[in-house]
């Protein structure tokens, strides 16, 4: 079984990898469709343009 | 300062969404659950699961993100990542992270990356400056017709 150290490192890599393409102040945020947690209302990111600020919240259970 | 209360004063004013992403500790990966680790975790973060395997399909995914839904009380809606990641790679989400997206479309606030740049009290500063800001003035004005 991989231990600690092997998955800080590819959680690293993984970061590293995506960190550099993420939006930072000033940049479009990435448009995106997502079903809620019944898999049947859809949400678009660009449908709020013009209409209200969005927070975006994102995160897992552990 | 926690973000059911941030999302309890703001709502009206700004959309908030919560975004499922792939498991950050996950019974089956870098499992922080066993030993010392595990009771050092529960006493910092009570919610937080320490049992939970990584989700392999999108019907335990959402089954997952209910659960997490029900235990945090954020209070605003959820919506699960697809399994490819492709919205937490583009966000560079993982394990957690917060951002602000003004009424044009354009990132207003991007936080650190989570745990420890993970900052509810620093999105509550971002909601309150860009709220007063000329932009959201004008918008208000666009939508109003004043």
């Amino acid at each position: 079984m991989p231990n600690t150290f092997h998955f800080m490192k590819k959680d690293r890599a993984w970061q590293k990898k995506y960190e550099a393409s993420a939006p930072k102040p000033g940049d479009m945020a990435p448009d995106f469709e997502l079903y809620d947690i019944n898999g049947e209302k859809l949400v678009r990111l660009s449908d709020f343009r013009g209409r209200k600020p969005v927070a975006l919240v994102f995160g897992s259970f552990t | 300062m926690s973000l059911h209360d941030i999302y309890e004063q703001y709502h009206e004013q700004v959309q908030f969404l919560t975004i499922y992403i792939r498991e950050a500790h996950p019974k089956d990966g870098w499992w922080l659950g066993g030993g010392i680790m595990g009771k050092m975790l529960k006493k910092g973060v009570p919610k937080a699961a320490t049992d939970i395997n990584d989700p392999k399909t999108m019907e335990e995914r959402r089954t997952v993100a209910k659960q997490c839904e029900q235990i945090l009380q954020y209070g605003m809606g959820t919506y699960v990542d697809e399994m490819d990641d492709a919205v937490s790679k583009a966000y560079a989400a993982k394990p957690t992270r917060l951002y602000l997206v003004g009424l044009d479309g354009r990132v207003v606030y991007a936080g650190g990356l989570g745990p420890y740049g993970f900052s509810p009290a620093a999105l509550k500063k971002a909601i309150q400056e860009y709220l007063i800001s000329p932009e959201v003035e004008r918008g208000l004005e666009l939508m109003t017709g004043d």
